[in-house]
Protein backbone atom coordinates (compact mmCIF):
# COMPACT_ATOMS: atom_id res chain seq x y z
CA UNK A 1 0.00 0.00 0.00
CA UNK A 2 1.07 3.88 -0.36
CA UNK A 3 3.94 5.53 1.26
CA UNK A 4 0.98 8.19 2.53
CA UNK A 5 -1.13 5.67 4.22
CA UNK A 6 1.86 3.92 6.27
CA UNK A 7 2.88 7.01 7.26
CA UNK A 8 -1.20 7.98 8.30
CA UNK A 9 -1.39 4.61 9.64
CA UNK A 10 1.81 4.65 11.47
CA UNK A 11 0.45 7.55 14.00
CA UNK A 12 -2.11 5.81 15.10
CA UNK A 13 -1.45 2.21 16.94
CA UNK A 14 -3.83 1.07 19.82
CA UNK A 15 -1.77 -0.83 22.80
CA UNK A 16 -3.50 -3.86 24.49
CA UNK A 17 -2.60 -5.59 27.67
CA UNK A 18 -1.76 -9.43 27.89
CA UNK A 19 -0.87 -10.32 31.24
CA UNK A 20 0.76 -13.91 31.14
CA UNK A 21 0.92 -14.51 34.92
CA UNK A 22 3.34 -11.13 35.61
CA UNK A 23 3.73 -10.35 39.20
CA UNK A 24 2.05 -6.81 38.51
CA UNK A 25 5.27 -5.10 38.30
CA UNK A 26 5.48 -4.51 34.52
CA UNK A 27 1.75 -4.02 34.36
CA UNK A 28 2.31 -0.84 36.47
CA UNK A 29 5.26 0.59 34.55
CA UNK A 30 2.71 0.13 31.76
CA UNK A 31 -0.05 1.82 33.17
CA UNK A 32 2.84 4.69 34.10
CA UNK A 33 3.84 5.45 30.26
CA UNK A 34 -0.19 5.81 29.30
CA UNK A 35 -1.24 8.45 32.50
CA UNK A 36 1.69 9.63 33.86
CA UNK A 37 2.15 13.00 31.78
CA UNK A 38 5.86 12.76 31.99
CA UNK A 39 6.06 9.76 30.21
CA UNK A 40 2.30 10.19 28.25
CA UNK A 41 2.26 7.72 25.37
CA UNK A 42 -0.84 9.16 23.40
CA UNK A 43 1.16 11.80 22.06
CA UNK A 44 2.99 9.38 19.41
CA UNK A 45 -1.18 8.33 18.74
CA UNK A 46 -1.67 5.40 21.23
CA UNK A 47 -4.54 4.42 22.81
CA UNK A 48 -4.90 1.50 25.70
CA UNK A 49 -8.02 -0.31 24.44
CA UNK A 50 -10.17 -2.28 26.42
CA UNK A 51 -11.10 -5.30 23.31
CA UNK A 52 -8.62 -7.12 22.02
CA UNK A 53 -10.28 -6.72 18.97
CA UNK A 54 -9.70 -2.89 18.62
CA UNK A 55 -5.62 -3.37 19.00
CA UNK A 56 -2.61 -2.99 16.81
CA UNK A 57 0.03 -3.32 19.68
CA UNK A 58 0.28 -5.69 21.91
CA UNK A 59 2.34 -5.58 25.39
CA UNK A 60 2.71 -9.24 26.75
CA UNK A 61 3.74 -8.92 30.23
CA UNK A 62 4.73 -12.04 32.39
CA UNK A 63 6.47 -15.82 32.19
CA UNK A 64 3.90 -17.85 30.37
CA UNK A 65 2.37 -19.77 32.59
CA UNK A 66 1.22 -23.19 31.86
CA UNK A 67 -2.33 -22.22 33.13
CA UNK A 68 -2.47 -19.08 31.40
CA UNK A 69 -0.47 -20.25 28.02
CA UNK A 70 -4.11 -21.22 25.94
CA UNK A 71 -5.47 -18.10 27.21
CA UNK A 72 -2.95 -15.81 25.94
CA UNK A 73 -3.01 -17.65 22.81
CA UNK A 74 -6.58 -17.45 22.27
CA UNK A 75 -6.98 -13.66 23.33
CA UNK A 76 -3.88 -13.41 20.50
CA UNK A 77 -5.78 -14.88 17.72
CA UNK A 78 -9.15 -12.49 18.16
CA UNK A 79 -5.99 -9.58 17.56
CA UNK A 80 -7.08 -8.78 13.69
CA UNK A 81 -4.01 -8.23 11.46
CA UNK A 82 -1.84 -6.78 10.89
CA UNK A 83 -0.36 -6.92 14.71
CA UNK A 84 2.77 -6.47 16.40
CA UNK A 85 4.04 -8.24 19.50
CA UNK A 86 6.09 -6.42 22.05
CA UNK A 87 7.11 -8.50 24.85
CA UNK A 88 7.68 -6.20 28.12
CA UNK A 89 9.79 -7.38 30.91
CA UNK A 90 12.67 -10.32 31.24
CA UNK A 91 9.88 -13.00 32.19
CA UNK A 92 8.36 -13.48 28.80
CA UNK A 93 12.10 -13.66 27.27
CA UNK A 94 13.54 -16.21 29.23
CA UNK A 95 11.30 -16.61 32.01
CA UNK A 96 13.30 -14.66 34.71
CA UNK A 97 13.29 -15.55 38.12
CA UNK A 98 10.79 -17.94 37.52
CA UNK A 99 12.98 -20.03 34.73
CA UNK A 100 12.93 -23.16 35.81
CA UNK A 101 9.64 -23.21 37.93
CA UNK A 102 7.77 -25.69 37.57
CA UNK A 103 4.12 -23.80 36.61
CA UNK A 104 5.69 -22.63 33.79
CA UNK A 105 5.17 -23.59 30.20
CA UNK A 106 7.79 -21.91 28.27
CA UNK A 107 9.44 -18.86 26.63
CA UNK A 108 7.00 -16.54 25.11
CA UNK A 109 8.57 -16.56 21.17
CA UNK A 110 7.88 -20.71 20.96
CA UNK A 111 4.40 -19.88 20.96
CA UNK A 112 4.11 -16.37 19.73
CA UNK A 113 5.73 -14.53 16.60
CA UNK A 114 7.39 -11.90 18.93
CA UNK A 115 8.82 -8.23 16.99
CA UNK A 116 10.65 -6.47 19.98
CA UNK A 117 11.86 -7.19 23.48
CA UNK A 118 12.20 -5.45 26.28
CA UNK A 119 14.35 -6.59 29.04
CA UNK A 120 13.75 -5.39 32.38
CA UNK A 121 12.49 -6.46 35.86
CA UNK A 122 10.67 -4.09 35.40
CA UNK A 123 11.61 -2.24 32.26
CA UNK A 124 11.80 1.72 33.04
CA UNK A 125 8.98 3.58 31.29
CA UNK A 126 11.43 5.11 28.38
CA UNK A 127 12.18 1.30 27.94
CA UNK A 128 9.10 0.24 27.56
CA UNK A 129 7.89 3.72 24.89
CA UNK A 130 11.22 2.97 23.13
CA UNK A 131 9.82 -0.50 22.64
CA UNK A 132 6.47 0.85 21.23
CA UNK A 133 8.24 3.07 18.77
CA UNK A 134 10.08 0.31 17.45
CA UNK A 135 7.45 -1.94 17.17
CA UNK A 136 5.62 1.25 15.53
CA UNK A 137 8.12 0.83 12.81
CA UNK A 138 8.02 -2.81 11.99
CA UNK A 139 3.80 -2.29 12.58
CA UNK A 140 3.95 0.18 9.53
CA UNK A 141 5.79 -2.01 7.43
CA UNK A 142 2.94 -4.65 7.68
CA UNK A 143 0.19 -2.63 5.76
CA UNK B 1 -37.00 22.03 -2.81
CA UNK B 2 -35.82 20.46 -5.72
CA UNK B 3 -33.33 16.83 -5.46
CA UNK B 4 -30.13 18.24 -6.13
CA UNK B 5 -30.31 20.43 -3.10
CA UNK B 6 -31.91 17.89 -1.58
CA UNK B 7 -28.32 15.78 -1.92
CA UNK B 8 -26.38 18.57 -1.13
CA UNK B 9 -27.94 18.70 2.45
CA UNK B 10 -27.57 15.59 3.43
CA UNK B 11 -24.36 14.61 1.84
CA UNK B 12 -22.28 17.60 1.55
CA UNK B 13 -23.25 20.71 3.71
CA UNK B 14 -24.37 20.74 6.37
CA UNK B 15 -24.90 16.68 6.67
CA UNK B 16 -22.64 14.11 5.45
CA UNK B 17 -18.77 15.42 4.54
CA UNK B 18 -19.18 18.84 6.72
CA UNK B 19 -20.83 17.06 9.66
CA UNK B 20 -18.12 14.38 9.73
CA UNK B 21 -15.36 17.02 9.60
CA UNK B 22 -16.72 18.74 12.52
CA UNK B 23 -17.71 16.04 14.22
CA UNK B 24 -14.56 14.34 14.49
CA UNK B 25 -12.66 17.87 14.63
CA UNK B 26 -14.79 18.03 18.24
CA UNK B 27 -13.48 14.57 19.39
CA UNK B 28 -9.88 15.41 18.47
CA UNK B 29 -10.32 18.80 20.47
CA UNK B 30 -12.18 17.06 22.82
CA UNK B 31 -8.93 14.78 23.17
CA UNK B 32 -6.28 17.22 22.82
CA UNK B 33 -7.84 19.75 25.69
CA UNK B 34 -8.13 16.64 28.15
CA UNK B 35 -5.12 15.73 27.51
CA UNK B 36 -3.81 18.92 28.69
CA UNK B 37 -5.96 19.42 31.92
CA UNK B 38 -3.92 16.26 32.89
CA UNK B 39 -0.60 18.28 31.93
CA UNK B 40 0.00 15.73 29.27
CA UNK B 41 1.19 16.61 25.65
CA UNK B 42 -1.74 14.92 23.95
CA UNK B 43 -2.51 13.60 20.79
CA UNK B 44 -2.82 15.89 18.02
CA UNK B 45 -6.10 17.35 17.07
CA UNK B 46 -6.44 15.53 13.57
CA UNK B 47 -6.07 11.94 15.74
CA UNK B 48 -9.54 10.91 15.23
CA UNK B 49 -8.73 10.82 10.91
CA UNK B 50 -5.87 8.99 11.56
CA UNK B 51 -7.78 6.83 13.71
CA UNK B 52 -10.69 6.04 11.23
CA UNK B 53 -8.56 5.71 8.25
CA UNK B 54 -6.27 3.01 10.10
CA UNK B 55 -9.40 1.39 11.28
CA UNK B 56 -11.14 1.31 7.84
CA UNK B 57 -7.59 -0.06 6.79
CA UNK B 58 -7.98 -2.88 9.67
CA UNK B 59 -9.07 -6.49 9.30
CA UNK B 60 -12.58 -6.75 10.31
CA UNK B 61 -12.74 -10.23 12.67
CA UNK B 62 -16.41 -11.28 12.82
CA UNK B 63 -16.93 -13.82 16.02
CA UNK B 64 -18.46 -16.95 15.33
CA UNK B 65 -21.35 -16.51 17.51
CA UNK B 66 -22.45 -13.37 15.76
CA UNK B 67 -25.59 -12.77 13.06
CA UNK B 68 -23.36 -12.08 10.08
CA UNK B 69 -25.88 -9.23 8.35
CA UNK B 70 -27.24 -7.49 11.73
CA UNK B 71 -23.99 -7.53 12.91
CA UNK B 72 -22.73 -5.50 10.13
CA UNK B 73 -25.99 -3.78 9.41
CA UNK B 74 -26.34 -2.71 12.97
CA UNK B 75 -23.15 0.69 12.65
CA UNK B 76 -24.85 1.79 9.59
CA UNK B 77 -28.17 2.49 11.51
CA UNK B 78 -26.83 5.02 13.93
CA UNK B 79 -24.09 6.68 11.36
CA UNK B 80 -27.48 7.03 9.16
CA UNK B 81 -29.31 8.22 11.96
CA UNK B 82 -27.01 11.17 13.46
CA UNK B 83 -26.44 12.10 9.54
CA UNK B 84 -30.30 12.89 9.16
CA UNK B 85 -30.59 14.47 12.52
CA UNK B 86 -27.70 17.06 11.65
CA UNK B 87 -29.70 17.46 8.04
CA UNK B 88 -32.95 18.68 10.09
CA UNK B 89 -31.26 20.93 12.39
CA UNK B 90 -31.01 24.68 11.24
CA UNK B 91 -28.37 26.70 12.07
CA UNK B 92 -28.64 30.14 12.20
CA UNK B 93 -27.46 32.80 9.06
CA UNK B 94 -26.24 29.46 7.37
CA UNK B 95 -28.68 26.55 6.63
CA UNK B 96 -32.56 26.63 7.49
CA UNK B 97 -32.78 23.19 8.44
CA UNK B 98 -34.63 20.19 5.81
CA UNK B 99 -37.93 20.17 6.53
CA UNK B 100 -40.50 23.37 7.95
CA UNK B 101 -42.41 21.28 10.54
CA UNK B 102 -42.49 19.18 13.51
CA UNK B 103 -38.41 18.76 13.18
CA UNK B 104 -37.94 18.48 17.30
CA UNK B 105 -39.42 15.83 17.77
CA UNK B 106 -38.06 14.16 14.83
CA UNK B 107 -34.76 15.15 16.50
CA UNK B 108 -35.91 12.84 19.51
CA UNK B 109 -36.91 9.96 17.52
CA UNK B 110 -33.15 10.08 15.69
CA UNK B 111 -31.29 10.56 18.90
CA UNK B 112 -31.63 7.41 20.23
CA UNK B 113 -30.69 5.64 16.54
CA UNK B 114 -26.89 5.64 17.77
CA UNK B 115 -28.06 3.83 21.02
CA UNK B 116 -30.15 1.53 19.41
CA UNK B 117 -27.54 0.88 16.80
CA UNK B 118 -24.88 -0.43 19.91
CA UNK B 119 -27.75 -2.31 21.21
CA UNK B 120 -28.45 -3.92 18.21
CA UNK B 121 -24.92 -4.75 16.85
CA UNK B 122 -24.06 -5.81 20.59
CA UNK B 123 -27.68 -8.08 20.91
CA UNK B 124 -26.08 -9.33 18.02
CA UNK B 125 -22.27 -10.21 18.41
CA UNK B 126 -23.69 -12.78 21.27
CA UNK B 127 -20.96 -11.98 23.87
CA UNK B 128 -21.69 -11.68 27.27
CA UNK B 129 -19.64 -8.80 27.96
CA UNK B 130 -21.47 -7.55 25.07
CA UNK B 131 -24.90 -7.98 26.47
CA UNK B 132 -24.04 -6.41 29.87
CA UNK B 133 -23.49 -3.29 28.10
CA UNK B 134 -26.93 -3.80 25.98
CA UNK B 135 -28.36 -3.51 29.28
CA UNK B 136 -27.14 -0.71 30.67
CA UNK B 137 -26.64 0.81 27.17
CA UNK B 138 -31.13 0.95 27.72
CA UNK B 139 -31.55 1.24 31.24
CA UNK B 140 -29.34 4.94 31.03
CA UNK B 141 -31.33 5.73 27.66
CA UNK B 142 -34.47 5.33 29.45
CA UNK B 143 -33.22 7.69 32.42
CA UNK B 144 -32.13 10.57 30.04
CA UNK B 145 -34.70 10.22 27.73
CA UNK B 146 -37.64 11.67 30.23
CA UNK B 147 -35.82 15.11 31.06
CA UNK B 148 -34.79 15.37 27.22
CA UNK B 149 -38.29 15.26 26.48
CA UNK B 150 -39.51 17.69 29.22
CA UNK B 151 -37.05 19.98 27.96
CA UNK B 152 -38.64 19.34 24.53
CA UNK B 153 -41.25 19.77 25.63
CA UNK B 154 -40.87 23.22 27.56
CA UNK B 155 -38.93 24.72 24.76
CA UNK B 156 -42.45 24.21 22.02
CA UNK B 157 -44.65 25.34 24.55
CA UNK B 158 -42.65 28.58 25.58
CA UNK B 159 -42.50 29.33 21.73
CA UNK B 160 -46.05 28.18 21.02
CA UNK B 161 -47.78 30.22 23.93
CA UNK B 162 -45.67 33.33 22.39
CA UNK B 163 -46.79 33.07 18.92
CA UNK B 164 -50.48 32.36 20.40
CA UNK B 165 -51.53 29.24 19.85
CA UNK B 166 -50.75 25.59 21.33
CA UNK B 167 -47.07 23.92 21.48
CA UNK B 168 -44.59 24.38 18.30
CA UNK B 169 -42.17 21.71 17.85
CA UNK B 170 -40.79 23.13 14.33
CA UNK B 171 -37.10 23.71 14.78
CA UNK B 172 -37.18 26.42 12.25
CA UNK B 173 -39.75 28.35 13.83
CA UNK B 174 -38.04 28.05 17.37
CA UNK B 175 -35.11 29.76 15.81
CA UNK B 176 -36.78 32.69 14.00
CA UNK B 177 -39.08 33.13 17.39
CA UNK B 178 -35.55 33.63 19.03
CA UNK B 179 -33.76 35.55 16.42
CA UNK B 180 -36.37 38.30 16.70
CA UNK B 181 -37.52 37.81 20.25
CA UNK B 182 -34.19 37.54 21.85
CA UNK B 183 -32.54 33.46 22.66
CA UNK B 184 -34.39 31.56 25.16
CA UNK B 185 -31.44 31.61 27.34
CA UNK B 186 -31.45 35.24 28.84
CA UNK B 187 -35.11 34.10 29.54
CA UNK B 188 -34.97 33.28 33.66
CA UNK B 189 -37.83 30.43 33.73
CA UNK B 190 -35.79 28.58 31.00
CA UNK B 191 -32.54 28.25 32.91
CA UNK B 192 -33.34 25.12 34.51
CA UNK B 193 -34.30 23.57 31.25
CA UNK B 194 -31.27 24.59 29.60
CA UNK B 195 -28.96 23.10 32.81
CA UNK B 196 -31.28 19.91 32.49
CA UNK B 197 -30.71 19.87 29.04
CA UNK B 198 -26.83 20.15 29.22
CA UNK B 199 -26.69 17.34 32.31
CA UNK B 200 -28.33 15.29 29.35
CA UNK B 201 -25.55 15.51 26.99
CA UNK B 202 -23.00 13.26 28.65
CA UNK B 203 -25.64 10.16 29.40
CA UNK B 204 -26.22 10.56 25.31
CA UNK B 205 -22.39 10.52 24.57
CA UNK B 206 -21.47 7.91 27.22
CA UNK B 207 -18.89 9.70 28.06
CA UNK B 208 -17.24 9.42 31.96
CA UNK B 209 -18.87 9.99 34.14
CA UNK B 210 -22.10 8.06 32.63
CA UNK B 211 -19.57 5.79 30.45
CA UNK B 212 -21.08 3.01 32.46
CA UNK B 213 -22.16 0.99 29.03
CA UNK B 214 -18.81 0.76 27.64
CA UNK B 215 -16.86 0.92 30.77
CA UNK B 216 -13.29 -0.50 29.14
CA UNK B 217 -11.83 -1.67 32.50
CA UNK B 218 -15.04 -3.57 33.68
CA UNK B 219 -16.94 -4.81 30.58
CA UNK B 220 -14.29 -4.59 28.29
CA UNK B 221 -15.82 -1.63 25.92
CA UNK B 222 -19.44 -3.22 26.41
CA UNK B 223 -21.17 -3.42 23.40
CA UNK B 224 -17.84 -2.16 20.89
CA UNK B 225 -16.12 -5.20 22.47
CA UNK B 226 -16.24 -7.62 19.54
CA UNK B 227 -16.56 -4.68 16.49
CA UNK B 228 -12.77 -4.19 14.59
CA UNK B 229 -12.13 -2.83 11.32
CA UNK B 230 -14.83 -0.86 9.48
CA UNK B 231 -17.36 -1.41 11.86
CA UNK B 232 -15.55 -0.04 15.17
CA UNK B 233 -14.84 3.10 12.22
CA UNK B 234 -18.06 3.65 11.79
CA UNK B 235 -18.71 3.85 15.34
CA UNK B 236 -15.70 6.39 15.89
CA UNK B 237 -17.73 8.30 12.95
CA UNK B 238 -20.80 8.44 14.83
CA UNK B 239 -19.49 9.02 17.86
CA UNK B 240 -18.09 12.25 16.58
CA UNK B 241 -21.95 13.27 15.10
CA UNK B 242 -23.31 12.47 17.91
CA UNK B 243 -21.43 15.50 19.72
CA UNK B 244 -22.15 17.84 16.87
CA UNK B 245 -25.73 16.98 16.14
CA UNK B 246 -26.10 17.42 20.36
CA UNK B 247 -24.26 20.76 20.44
CA UNK B 248 -26.21 22.13 17.11
CA UNK B 249 -29.25 20.96 18.90
CA UNK B 250 -28.02 23.27 22.26
CA UNK B 251 -27.63 25.70 19.87
CA UNK B 252 -30.62 26.08 18.14
CA UNK B 253 -32.77 25.76 20.78
CA UNK B 254 -31.36 27.94 23.53
CA UNK B 255 -29.07 30.87 21.43
CA UNK B 256 -28.99 30.33 18.40
CA UNK B 257 -27.68 34.36 16.98
CA UNK B 258 -25.31 34.68 14.18
CA UNK B 259 -23.12 37.44 14.33
CA UNK B 260 -24.04 39.63 11.11
CA UNK B 261 -25.06 38.54 7.92
CA UNK B 262 -21.79 37.22 6.25
CA UNK B 263 -22.06 33.23 6.31
CA UNK B 264 -18.39 32.54 7.32
CA UNK B 265 -18.55 34.91 10.11
CA UNK B 266 -21.59 32.77 11.22
CA UNK B 267 -19.87 29.33 10.53
CA UNK B 268 -16.97 29.67 12.81
CA UNK B 269 -19.35 31.65 15.49
CA UNK B 270 -21.10 28.31 15.34
CA UNK B 271 -18.25 26.06 15.94
CA UNK B 272 -17.03 28.17 18.70
CA UNK B 273 -20.46 27.75 20.28
CA UNK B 274 -20.20 23.76 19.72
CA UNK B 275 -16.76 24.17 20.93
CA UNK B 276 -17.85 25.86 24.52
CA UNK B 277 -20.59 23.54 24.82
CA UNK B 278 -18.40 20.36 23.95
CA UNK B 279 -15.82 21.54 26.66
CA UNK B 280 -18.27 22.51 29.45
CA UNK B 281 -20.33 19.27 28.71
CA UNK B 282 -17.79 16.67 28.00
CA UNK B 283 -13.93 17.50 28.66
CA UNK B 284 -14.43 18.97 31.59
CA UNK B 285 -16.62 16.55 33.24
CA UNK B 286 -14.91 13.75 32.07
CA UNK B 287 -11.45 15.38 33.31
CA UNK B 288 -13.19 15.55 37.05
CA UNK B 289 -15.71 12.40 37.42
CA UNK B 290 -14.92 9.12 37.78
CA UNK B 291 -17.08 6.59 36.45
CA UNK B 292 -20.75 6.23 38.32
CA UNK B 293 -22.40 2.83 38.60
CA UNK B 294 -25.16 2.34 36.45
CA UNK B 295 -28.02 2.53 39.20
CA UNK B 296 -26.30 5.88 40.47
CA UNK B 297 -26.42 7.44 37.27
CA UNK B 298 -30.17 5.96 36.41
CA UNK B 299 -31.26 7.87 40.04
CA UNK B 300 -28.84 11.00 38.84
CA UNK B 301 -31.23 11.47 35.67
CA UNK B 302 -34.25 10.68 37.33
CA UNK B 303 -33.86 13.05 40.17
CA UNK B 304 -31.47 16.14 39.01
CA UNK B 305 -32.20 17.02 35.10
CA UNK B 306 -36.11 15.70 35.59
CA UNK B 307 -36.39 18.36 38.60
CA UNK B 308 -35.15 21.27 36.91
CA UNK B 309 -36.73 20.26 34.02
CA UNK B 310 -40.03 20.04 35.53
CA UNK B 311 -39.28 23.59 37.39
CA UNK B 312 -38.90 25.07 33.56
CA UNK B 313 -41.85 23.65 32.28
CA UNK B 314 -44.06 24.56 35.63
CA UNK B 315 -42.33 28.02 35.43
CA UNK B 316 -43.41 28.52 31.73
CA UNK B 317 -46.63 27.39 32.37
CA UNK B 318 -47.55 29.59 34.74
CA UNK B 319 -46.21 32.35 33.30
CA UNK B 320 -49.05 32.12 30.56
CA UNK B 321 -52.19 31.09 32.85
CA UNK B 322 -52.46 34.55 33.48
Amino acid sequence: MGELLQNIVKKSPWIYRINAGSCNGCDVEMATTALIPRYDVERLGCRYCGSPKHADIVLISGPVTAVVKDKVLRVYDEIPNPKVVVAVGICPISGGVFRESYSIASQLDTYIPVDVNVPGCPPRPQAIIDGIAMAIEIWRKKF
Amino acid sequence: MNIAEFFVNVFIFPGGLFAIMLGLLLTGLDRKIYARLQRRVGPPIYQPWLDVVKLSLKEMVIPKTANYTVFRLAPLLGFAGMLAAIAVIPVAGIYSGLYQSGDLLVVLYLLSAPALALAIGAAASGSPYSSIGLSREISIMLAYEIPMLIVFLTVGMRVGMELGGTAIFSLSSIVNFQLSQGSLLLDLPMLPAFLAFLICIPGILGVVPFDIPEAETEITEGPLLEYSGSGLAMFKLTGGLKMLVLSALTVALFFPMGLGSFWLVNLLWFIFKCVVIMFFTTTLIRAMQARMRIEQAYKFYLLVPTALALISFVLTAMSFRI
